[in-house]
């Protein structure tokens, strides 16, 4: 056989698809990419050397250590206030959403209708535009710069309800929730010991978006903390980049923070989110329902 | 152990009646099949008789207690459903001995009850297993073991062999039937098929459009079906319906059929009170097994149309006078197709109808 019988034949229709499909992934892939491979390198080599050069590992140690040590380790800060902040406003999110959800799929109640559309609504509209009334509500309460108020201010997620609202209306099995009040349940045990651990791929979906949104949250908390101390990473990011001016084409000073350091602290803004995405996709698509009925 | 009783049950949806004035009664111990085409409400029904669904009116009573406003749970009733309802997140342990859990019976007297049902149904080796590591037919059983732990005073089964292989559905019905042989408990069935309603029963209610058409013993439903839609259901090939006119010949009652109306069976052992129709328009129903090979006042005479061996015998569909009718005769008669053929039609079996209502004469 020779080699050339190996190759697949494709028609130029699925070569074009092949070809926009690569394309895309390079033009969105590779800025990625560049961003886990630039920390690594010194700020001269990120201008002189090619693109995708690693650097060495001295050059991301020192680029570490300078980041670690500015202020007093204050980026470490930040990421354990991103954490608090994201853990807290999924926990929120959660406890709100996913009962929310379960309710309005399978009880009739009046304005059930008109509190899903409601929060249609709240899903599409901007965050950015409901920023100012949230900062007034957290003044009036006393909560702003506090870690309780920007978790309060995050934990209302719409999406999470709309979410779980369309897994309990679509997905539920009838019959194993009849079987269900047949063997026993009442409304609340339905919920907890049937629906619930049916649930874990919506809860684990809702938790990622959620965590997402908390942890790339910016203006909100832009907002609502005046504190350096209480800043979560994507304003700590800012902070970093605007207090160092290592990103403008000013003459050197003395700070430590150069790009290699604004790299890696993108870096440190990205991975948490890659890592709960691992985690999260396993239970999104581990099929909880095999066996439920027939199949 | 329970009777039930069901009086006037209504059901509708806005508009829509699914269920007209239902009256049922079954004795302790009984086995009731509600069998019907798809949408003529007898799984609805069943919804109303185990509380997952309120009626639009009318009474039920399990044993001497209405239940109309019972929970679910409180009516001492146990289910199995069509889909299994089993729950996934759940060792098969757990699935048995769930609606014991939620009673709040003692964990040692909960797994003695699992494993008494699992042995009853041999699936003690799957105790540890989720739902999803079992067969179709494992699945059955286990939902069957989910119902039996409790006891209940009434088992309600909604098409339960209907998604099972055919030979594991027949080895099902066997174990169906001698669990209620077995434990006596009072069965509500609902089913499609003729086959189980008329192997499991011992009453029968035939239903359409949301009203029981007849509810009786499984035989009487078979051999004097109540009107055209039963005697239709009911018998696999289908009841023959053979339009004539009813006459009187010589004394004797006859149907006088086909095109031209010179064809004639001979009725001698049509009961007498059927004069009454004698001039009028009538449906004779006949069994495809009720024919044999021969001739004789008897016999309707036609042409072999098609035939259908199916191994223990042989479906004949010939054609009287522009009606074609099914033969089932024995698995070495072959005639061929275009074959003129006599057949002798037992009339002791025969039913006749009235063409305008329907119902049985």
């Amino acid at each position: 056989m020779s080699s050339r019988a190996a190759w697949p034949r494709i028609s130029i229709g699925r070569f074009f698809v092949f070809a926009f499909l690569a394309f895309a992934v390079c033009f969105y892939g590779i800025p990625l990419l560049w961003l886990f491979i630039a920390g690594t390198r010194s700020e001269g080599s990120l201008f002189s050397d090619p693109p995708f050069t690693i650097g060495t590992w001295d050059v991301f140690v020192r680029t570490w250590t300078n980041l670690t040590t500015y202020n007093n380790f204050q980026i470490g800060t930040w990421a354990i206030n991103s954490l608090i902040y994201s853990v807290g406003g999924v926990a929120l999110s959660l406890i709100a959403s996913i009962p929310a959800g379960y309710v309005l799929a399978l009880s009739e109640f009046p304005g059930r209708k008109l509190i899903l559309v409601v929060t249609l609504i709240a899903m599409i509209t901007p965050s950015t535009a409901v920023v100012l009334p949230i900062f007034l509500e957290m003044n009036l309460l006393g909560l702003n710069n506090t870690y309780a108020g920007l978790v309060l201010a995050t934990g209302f997620f719409p999406f999470g309800v709309y979410l779980a609202y369309i897994y309990f209306s679509s997905a539920l099995p009838k019959g194993v929730m009849d079987s269900a009040r047949v063997d026993g349940c009442n409304r609340f045990q339905l919920f907890t010991r049937i629906a619930l651990p049916l649930a874990r791929p919506i809860v684990a979906l809702v938790a990622f978006f959620s965590f997402l949104a908390n942890w790339s949250n910016y203006f909100l908390a832009f907002v609502l903390l005046s504190d350096d101390k209480l800043y979560n990473l994507p304003v700590g990011l800012t902070a970093l980049v605007s207090g160092s001016g290592a990103l403008s084409n000013l003459p050197a000073n003395d700070v430590p923070i150069k790009k290699p350091e604004v790299i890696l602290a993108a870096v440190l803004v990205v991975l948490p989110v890659f890592l709960v995405f691992i985690v999260a996709q396993r239970f999104v698509r581990s099929g909880m329902l095999s066996g439920a009925e027939k199949g | 152990m329970a009777t039930l009783s069901i009086n006037g049950v209504r059901k509708s949806f806005g508009a829509l009646e699914v269920l007209q004035s239902i009256d049922i009664e079954l004795e302790d111990g009984g086995f009731l099949v509600l069998l019907g085409p798809s949408g003529c409400g007898k799984s609805t029904l069943l919804s109303i008789i185990a509380g997952l669904e309120p009626s639009s009116g009318g009474d039920v009573f399990i044993g001497a207690r209405k239940v109309n406003d019972v929970h679910p749970k409180d009516r001492n009733i146990a289910m199995v459903f069509q889909s299994y309802a089993l729950y996934p997140t759940m060792q098969v342990s757990r699935n048995i001995g769930f609606g014991l859990e939620m009673r709040k019976v003692e964990r040692s007297e909960r797994e003695l009850a699992v494993h008494k049902a699992a042995e009853l149904l041999q699936v003690e080796h799957l105790l540890d297993r989720k739902p999803g590591q079992l067969s179709g037919g494992q699945r059955q059983r286990v939902a069957m073991g989910r119902a039996i732990v409790r006891n209940p005073d009434l088992f309600l089964f909604d098409e339960p062999l209907s998604n099972l292989d055919a030979k594991l559905r027949v080895e099902m019905r066997t174990e169906i039937k001698r669990l209620h042989d077995r434990l006596g408990t009072t069965v509500v069935y609902v089913t499609h098929d003729q086959v189980e309603a008329m192997t499991l029963g011992s009453r029968v209610a035939v239903m359409k459009g949301g009203v029981i058409q007849q509810l009786a013993d499984p035989q009487t439903i078979y051999d004097e079906p109540a009107n055209l839609f039963v005697a239709g259901f009911i018998g696999s090939p289908a009841m023959n319906f053979l339009n004539g006119t009813l006459v009187e010949l010589d004394g004797t009652l006859a149907l006088r059929h086909g095109e031209i109306g010179e064809a004639v069976l001979a009725l001698p052992e049509l009961r007498q009170d059927a004069k009454a129709f004698v001039g009028l328009k009538v449906i004779a129903g006949i069994r495809p097994e009720t024919f044999h090979a021969g001739t004789g006042p008897c016999a309707l005479s036609g042409v072999v149309d098609v035939i259908e061996p199916t191994g223990p015998d042989t479906l004949v569909i010939f054609n009287v006078e522009g009606q074609l009718l099914t033969a089932r005769l024995g698995p070495r008669e072959r005639p061929k197709p275009g074959d003129a053929m006599n057949l002798v039609v037992d009339t002791s079996a025969v039913n006749l109808f009235d063409p305008e209502t329907g119902n049985r004469i």
